[in-house]
Formats: C-alpha cells, structure tokens, sequence
C-alpha cells in the first residue's frame, strides 16, 4: 500500500513537473520567437524597401514570398501591403481583408518618413500583430509604403518533439521506478521472511531461524548474531544461577537477622543502635515498650526526637566529645512520664564495623530498681546488724570500765554488773551464730545436726537467755510446761536459736510489766513450743510477711533489729519438717507456735 | 539520758550520779523528747537509732531549744552510714560519741562543758 501512495505521490509530482517545465518551455520558445519575428520584421521590411515599387510586379513576387516565407513561419505571416504613392493605389500582395487594422495605425504607417514598428491586438483572433512600415524612396522622394503584418506563431503545446520527449521521460521514470521497487523488493524479502521468524523466536530457541533463510548475504549475518546470542544466553543461565545463589543466601543473611532481633528483643532491657548520623536504625522490644512507641515511629528519625529525653541525649554527647572513661560510662535517670517511680541505667558505647570504622552507636538502657532497692536493703541490714553488735559491746565496755574504775563500792551492784557483763557476751553470741546461720542460710550451707533432745533443759536453757533482761524490764515469765518432758531429735543448737529468736522478740516488743509465757505440748506425733506475750503485736499487714527475711514494718516503732530472727526462726524449723505459726492482734500481744515432728529416736541415724 | 538500751541508762546513770550530776533518764524518744522540754536539762545524752527519735528529729528539737537557752547535746553513734552526716553540720553545741564508749570519756566531756560554762 505505501509503494502505491508512494507511485501516486510521484506521479502526481511528475506531472506537475512536466507542466511547468513544458511551460516555462513553450514560454522561452515564445520569446525567442518573439525576437526573431521583430528583428526579421525588422530586416525584411528595411531590405524590401529598398526596391523601387515597380519591382513588385508578379515576376518579383514569387521570389519576394518565397523570401519572406523563409524568414518568417507561414502563420507568422499575416499581411504584406504595398502603398503606391504615384498612383495612390494599395496593392496587398498578402491581403489582410480578414484583419481590422486600427486607423491610427494604417495612419502612422502612412505618414512615416521612417521605419515604425507598430502592434495592435486583431480584434477577431486576438492576437498581437505587429506592423513593420517603411517607406520605398525613389529619387529623394516617397514612392510608396511598404507595410508587413507579422503575428508570433503559436507554439504548440504538445509538439511532436515536445510529445514524444514527455513520453520518453515518462517511460524512463517508470521504467526506473519500477525497477528500484522490484529490486529492493527483492533484496529486502529475506528481510521480511526473517521478521515473520523472529516473531516466534526466543532468547531460549535452539537457533535463532531455519537455516533455509541462510542465503546471500543474511548468512553471515544471522551467524553473527547466533554466536552472539549464544553468549548471551549461557550468559542469562550464569546470572540465574548466581541469582539463585544469591537468594538463598540472602535467605540465609535474614534468617540469621531475624534470629538476632529475636534475641534483641527477648532481653529485658532496652538496646537502641543508631548510625552514624544519630538517627535510629533499630530499637528492640523492650525499649519499644518503655516509649510506647511503633517500629515505624522511630526507624530513622533522629535520637533527640525519639527519645524526648534532656539528659540521656547530653550525656550521650557528652560521652562524645569528652571521649574519656573517666566519667561514669553510664548515667542514672528516670522515665517520669512513661515508667513512674523506676529507676534506669543508661549506657553508651560505638558500634564499630569489622575494620574498626565507627558505624554508629549503641545505647543500653536497663531498669535498675531492683537493684537499687536491694542496694538499699543491704545497706540498712548492714546498719542495722552493726547497732546490734555495738549494743552488747558497748554495755560490756561500760560496765566493765566502771568496775575497773572502782566506782562500784557496793558488792550487790558488782555482782549485778559481772552479770551484766557475762549475759551481753553470751547475748553478742546468740546474735553472731545468728549471722552466721543466716550466712549459711543464703549459701545454702546450713546443715542440720540431729541428736535427742530433752526438752527440760532445752527450755531451761532458752528461758535463761532472756530472763535477766526481763527482770529489767519487770516482765514476768510463766511458764507452763508438761509434767512429763518429751524428747525429741532435733539440732539443739539450731532449735535453741530458733526459739531464742521469738522470746527476743517478745521480749522486745513488750512493755513494761507485761507477761511472756513459755509453753511446751507434746502431741502423739509433735512437740510444740508456744511462746505467748502482752507486747504491741503485730499489724495485719505484715503478719503474712514476718517470716522473710530483711523484712521489716512500715511502722516505725518496730524497726529496731535486723529483721533476721523471724526468718532465721522459720528456716529453721522448716529444715526440721515442723511448722511455725503466729496468731498475733496489735495492742494485744503476740502467739507463736512451733510444731517439730517426733522421729522414733535411735542412736547413730541423722 | 535517753536510750532504749536498759544497761546503758543504768550504766550512765550511775556513773553521773558518783559525779554529782542530777540524771533523769526515758526509754523511748517519745518519753525523751517530753522530759527535754519539762526539765529543761543541760545536757542531753541520746542514742539515735531508735523508733520515732533519729538523728534528724533530735537535731531539729534541740536546734529549735537552743535559740532560747544553750545546752550541750551528746550523741551516741555507730558511725557507719554516710547519711548520718547530712544534719550534721546544722548542729550547735554537739558531741559526738562513737559506741562502744568510754563512760569516763563521756563524763570527762561533761565536766569540760560545765567548766567552760562557768567562764
């Protein structure tokens, strides 16, 4: 279809062409026409004048058409008229009867002493004649008029010369034409046949056409581009391998991450890295939490914005610039708005990369209340333990100072104050094996020796610990003990601690003038040991608590001690498999009970 | 003489009363407290680890009297934790004793005290 729109468009141009060149042709044959018929006019009628008039009579005029023929064409010829002055008299030798020549015209022809070219249009054909007048002189005067009509022959149009160029032209342009077509037609069908090939062709086919195309010059070609693909493809397979190498092992890189981040984000406290531009690259779980805030919220937004928090993020570049060790790596610091009453630790350190390039930072942050509330403890326990250690010494020192000074004259006060002396060392005693059972406790160590124990003595020994200091304090003892005094295996030492420790506290938290009552029980398989007083008693708020160690009242009034004997108290009869038990009202007083299993009693187990 | 240790009231008591000093002695800082503003004494022996009388209240009690009247404070002290020493530099007139003390010292302080006051 394009090849017709193409033979149209040039043979529509051809046309075209053709016209105006025959044109611009006919044109420059009309003007050359045009000149000859004027300088011919011109010379015919200058060289016809010069004959006398009588000269044209027939004989001469034959031979003066035949001239005139020669010169002009027979339709450049229109008329030739002779004036005869002498006899006034026209003879039109070519008559111009059928041309109406103006008057003005035939006038200056007349008139003229001289050659006059003149033109007018025919009014019947139309045409530009031109006049050529010139008067004959015979003897120094004018004989006659010699007038010649000369008229620009028509050129033909489609002259034969002209025809038969045109039709020369045409065919050799088509011929030609058609020619380039066919022959590019044919060298471009292996062309077409491949294009129809290549639809179907892939970059996986075995070959990239049937090899029938192979012909001429698309041979080598089509060779060329089949080694070519070849190395494409071979190419293609070693990508897709490395690709698939690469998956899995990109496979492998994230399942490794993701393990990480597990790991990030099943510790207990917070880790937050960030790069080198301060912006947060990772935050796990924990610190997430702490700021209430979404992974989305925080990946890449700068540290300051993130964490809202003046002192974490000066110390952090503090840390920076001062580059040293010698401020704590850490600094201690509350959340007030998102974690009230805690305390946390934050620290700091670089992320370096495997070549030692510092990638960005690493800070940690890990609540420290428990810890600091344990410091706490430690450090009033400590307090605490050295008051009761001082208290004995201290009596000890005194007393034995005074006797030393000899300002005791009085032998009842001396023996009063030997006492004294000896009761404290014991009491320092009793508090050091305390501290050390509650050491052993904590270790793990604490071993228990059984042997029998008689209770008799057993009680005799407890209640002699505190009954000097009773008496100071004008409390009463009662004791209510059986008739028949069991026995039972036990740790002695252990048990007496143990029971100690409660008539302490009761001696403690009694007043004065008030009771502690001593109570042994024996049961068909248990041995109870009551110990009841009229003291302050104990809140019910720390009654289920009184048994832990360190534990101490909120109420002020009961903070004297170390917190231990309680604790010590219930380890110890729990490794004896027996119970201890308070009943205890505030303002009333207090009921402890310890029950210690019987065991059958031989000799030599433990 | 404010202590809840029984031995070490009976100890000090006696020991001041040879010297001729008159002794009034409380158990608890409640009673302690109580006998300060009643007897008006000149000097005050107290322990400070007791319920309801620690170091702090007793400095705040005695600071306050002694805008009126001076007199001498004696505190006995374990010395073993640093916050005792916060209130410690607001005090006036005050001795410290570490236990276990010396009776004789304490007395010997005393006697200096009322000597001074005497010039």
């Amino acid at each position: 279809m394009k090849v017709l729109k193409i033979g149209i468009a040039l043979s529509v141009l051809f046309l075209v062409g053709m016209a105006v060149s025959t044109r611009w042709q006919v044109r420059e044959e009309e003007k050359s026409l045009q000149e000859k018929v004027l300088s011919g006019g011109k010379k015919l009628v200058s060289l016809l004048s010069l004959f006398p008039v009588t000269s044209f009579d027939d004989n001469r005029r034959a031979l003066f058409f035949r001239t005139l023929i020669d010169t002009t064409s027979p339709d450049g010829l229109v008329y030739f008229v002779l004036h005869d002055d002498g006899t006034n008299k026209t003879l039109a030798l070519i008559p111009h009867d059928e041309i109406g020549i103006p008057e003005d015209v035939e006038t200056n022809a007349h008139l003229s002493m001289g050659l006059i070219q003149q033109s007018f249009i025919d009014r019947l054909s139309e045409k530009k004649i031109y006049e050529f007048a010139k008067p004959i002189f015979e003897d120094g005067k004018k004989a006659g008029t010699l007038r010649l009509g000369l008229q620009i022959p028509s050129v033909s149009f489609f002259s034969a010369s002209r025809t038969s160029f045109i039709a020369m032209l045409a065919f050799v342009i088509f011929a030609a034409v058609t020619l380039v077509y066919y022959s590019f037609s044919i060298a471009l069908r292996p062309l077409g046949r491949l294009q129809e090939e290549f639809k179907d062709t892939r970059v996986r086919s075995a070959s990239l056409v049937s090899s029938s195309l192979k012909d001429g010059r698309i041979g080598p070609v089509l060779d060329s581009l089949e080694r070519f693909l070849g190395e494409l493809r071979s190419k293609i397979v070693e990508l897709e391998q490395e690709n698939v190498k690469l998956a899995s092992k990109l496979g492998v890189i994230r399942f490794q991450k993701n393990q990480i981040m597990t790991i990030l984000d099943s510790i207990n406290f917070g880790i937050l890295i960030t790069d080198t531009q301060d912006n947060v690259t990772h935050m796990n779980d924990y610190m997430l939490n702490l700021l209430k805030k979404t992974p989305e919220e925080v990946i890449d937004r700068p540290l300051g914005e993130v964490l809202e928090h003046q002192e974490i993020t000066s110390f952090i570049y503090q840390r920076e610039t001062l580059n040293t060790r010698k401020n704590a790596g850490h600094v201690e610091t509350v959340f007030p708005d998102r974690a009230p009453g805690e305390i946390f630790q934050v620290f700091c350190s670089s992320l370096t990369d495997m070549d030692k390039t510092v990638i960005g930072r690493t800070i940690w942050v890990k609540n420290v209340t428990a810890d600091k509330a344990a410091e706490k403890s430690q450090h009033e326990f400590i307090a605490h333990v050295t008051h009761e250690l001082l208290t004995p010494i201290t009596n000890i020192k005194s007393y034995s100072e005074m006797l030393m000074d000899g300002e005791i004259e009085d032998g009842e006060t001396q023996k009063e104050f030997y006492n004294t002396i000896h009761q404290e060392t014991d009491r320092l005693r009793d508090l050091i094996q305390n501290l050390l059972n509650i050491s052993k406790m904590e270790m793990g160590n604490l071993t228990v020796n059984k042997g029998l124990v008689k209770t008799e003595w057993f009680a005799e020994d407890c209640l002699s610990t505190i009954e000097a200091s009773a008496q100071e304090k004008n409390i009463s003892i009662e004791k209510k003990l059986p008739d028949n005094f069991p026995s039972l295996i036990a740790d002695k030492e252990l048990l007496k601690a143990a029971i100690i420790n409660i008539l302490g506290n009761a001696l403690k938290y009694t007043p004065e003038k008030g009771t502690i009552t001593f109570a042994i029980t024996e049961t068909p398989d248990a041995v109870a040991f009551e110990v009841m007083d009229t003291g302050c008693g104990i809140g019910e708020k720390d009654l289920p608590h009184i048994f832990e160690k360190f534990y101490r009242s909120a109420d002020v009034s009961k903070t004297v001690g170390s917190g231990l004997g309680l604790a010590i108290a219930s380890e110890i009869v729990h490794l004896h498999d027996g119970k201890i038990q308070v009943q205890s009202e505030p303002g009333k007083g207090s009921h402890f009970t310890i029950r210690i299993p019987k065991q059958e009693h031989y000799l030599g187990k433990t | 003489m404010i202590d809840d240790e029984a031995h070490i009231r009976r100890v000090i008591e006696l020991k001041l009363k040879n010297r001729g000093y008159a002794v009034v002695t409380a158990s608890n800082g409640e009673e302690g407290l109580y006998l300060i503003h009643r007897e008006r004494p000149d000097v005050v022996i107290s322990d400070i680890m007791m319920p309801r009388l620690d170091g702090k209240t007793l400095c705040e009690v005695t600071d306050d009297l002694k805008k009126d009247r001076s007199f001498l404070t004696i505190i006995m002290t374990c010395r073993i934790s640093p916050e005792e020493h916060e209130w410690v530099d607001g005090m006036q007139e005050t001795l410290f004793m570490e236990k276990p003390f010396s009776p004789a010292r304490l007395v010997r302080s005393i006697d200096e005290y009322f000597h001074a006051q005497e010039k």
